[in-house]
């Protein structure tokens, strides 16, 4: 992809398909080393779907055979140095997936966030029933962004209406130009 | 032309050839392999210098007739295995991306 917040919209979406009630992203940037890590609550997966799921023939679709969400960021973050890992758990209380890439952005290769503010956007309008947690550190300065908060200030609002969207948009356009 | 009669040319090798009899229709070249994903037709064939098992799923859902690997790349021995097992025709090439179009518009 030639963003990496395709990316994170791609993994987040198997949070979203994962049944999850709460999504965390988390980007963490200090000096070149730049850690993305995207945790759910979702129905995680079993030890030995967690050993196949860097496999590009290995997919949880019925359409087709191939899934290539984890591959392709193994290899965005493999291609700057960087690495990949995937933990999970299933079972009644603590279950979910933590999907955590390092990359270094000082490497050639490395694929520029891009357009990271509509990612997240699209996810909350596509899943506004989630409470979605979104933390961008860069040397000591963030931008966040927590559904839940809205939500106490909303009321019966719905974090997919106009409004909110387009509220969330410039609030992280507007955080972003300070950091 | 066939898959396999390009394997047969100079400068070509055969790395795996599980359906040697498919036809070559047009050609892609492409490195960003979530490009290639999209566009890709069915029947190119698909220069590339990505060596790693992702080549293969990609092969694999543009339903190109084979994968060239130009400049010399080898692949890892995982990829081979699964390009058999997935019927994915790979070929290796000693000549950069650019010249292996030109030499495969002469022949196709």
């Amino acid at each position: 992809m030639k963003e990496l917040s395709l990316n994170i919209l791609d993994i987040a979406m198997n949070s979203v398909k994962a049944g999850a009630k709460n999504v965390d992203i988390t980007i963490d940037e200090q000096g070149p080393e730049l850690n993305l890590t995207i945790r759910d609550d979702g129905c995680g997966m079993s030890p030995e779907q967690v050993e196949e799921v860097t496999n590009p023939f290995f997919t949880t679709r019925t359409t087709r055979k191939v899934g290539m969400g984890v591959p392709l960021l193994k290899l965005a973050a493999e291609q700057t140095g960087g690495k990949l890992t995937v933990t999970s758990r299933q079972g009644e209380e603590k279950h979910g997936t933590e999907t955590k890439a390092l990359f270094y952005t000082d490497h050639i290769d490395f694929t520029p966030l891009g357009d990271i503010v509509s990612s997240i956007c699209t996810l909350i309008q596509g899943s506004p029933a989630i409470d979605w947690h979104f933390v961008h550190g860069r040397d000591g300065k963030t931008v966040e962004l927590d559904t839940k908060e809205l939500r106490q200030v909303l009321g019966d609002v719905p974090l997919d209406s106009y409004e909110v969207i387009k509220w969330i948009e410039d609030y992280l356009k507007e955080g972003y130009s300070s950091i | 032309m066939k898959v396999s009669e390009l394997a047969e040319t100079e400068g070509f090798r055969a790395i795996a050839l599980p359906e040697p009899g498919r036809e070559i229709e047009g050609c892609y070249i492409g490195d960003l392999l979530s490009w290639v994903m999209g566009r890709a037709r069915e029947g190119n064939a698909w220069v590339t210098i990505m060596s790693n098992i992702n080549i293969a799923a990609v092969a694999s859902l543009a339903d190109v007739s084979c994968v060239i690997l130009a400049e010399g790349v080898e692949p890892d021995a995982q990829v081979c295995e699964t390009a058999l097992a997935k019927g994915i025709n790979l070929i290796t090439a000693g000549l950069p991306a650019y010249e292996v179009a030109v030499k495969l518009s002469g022949m196709i």
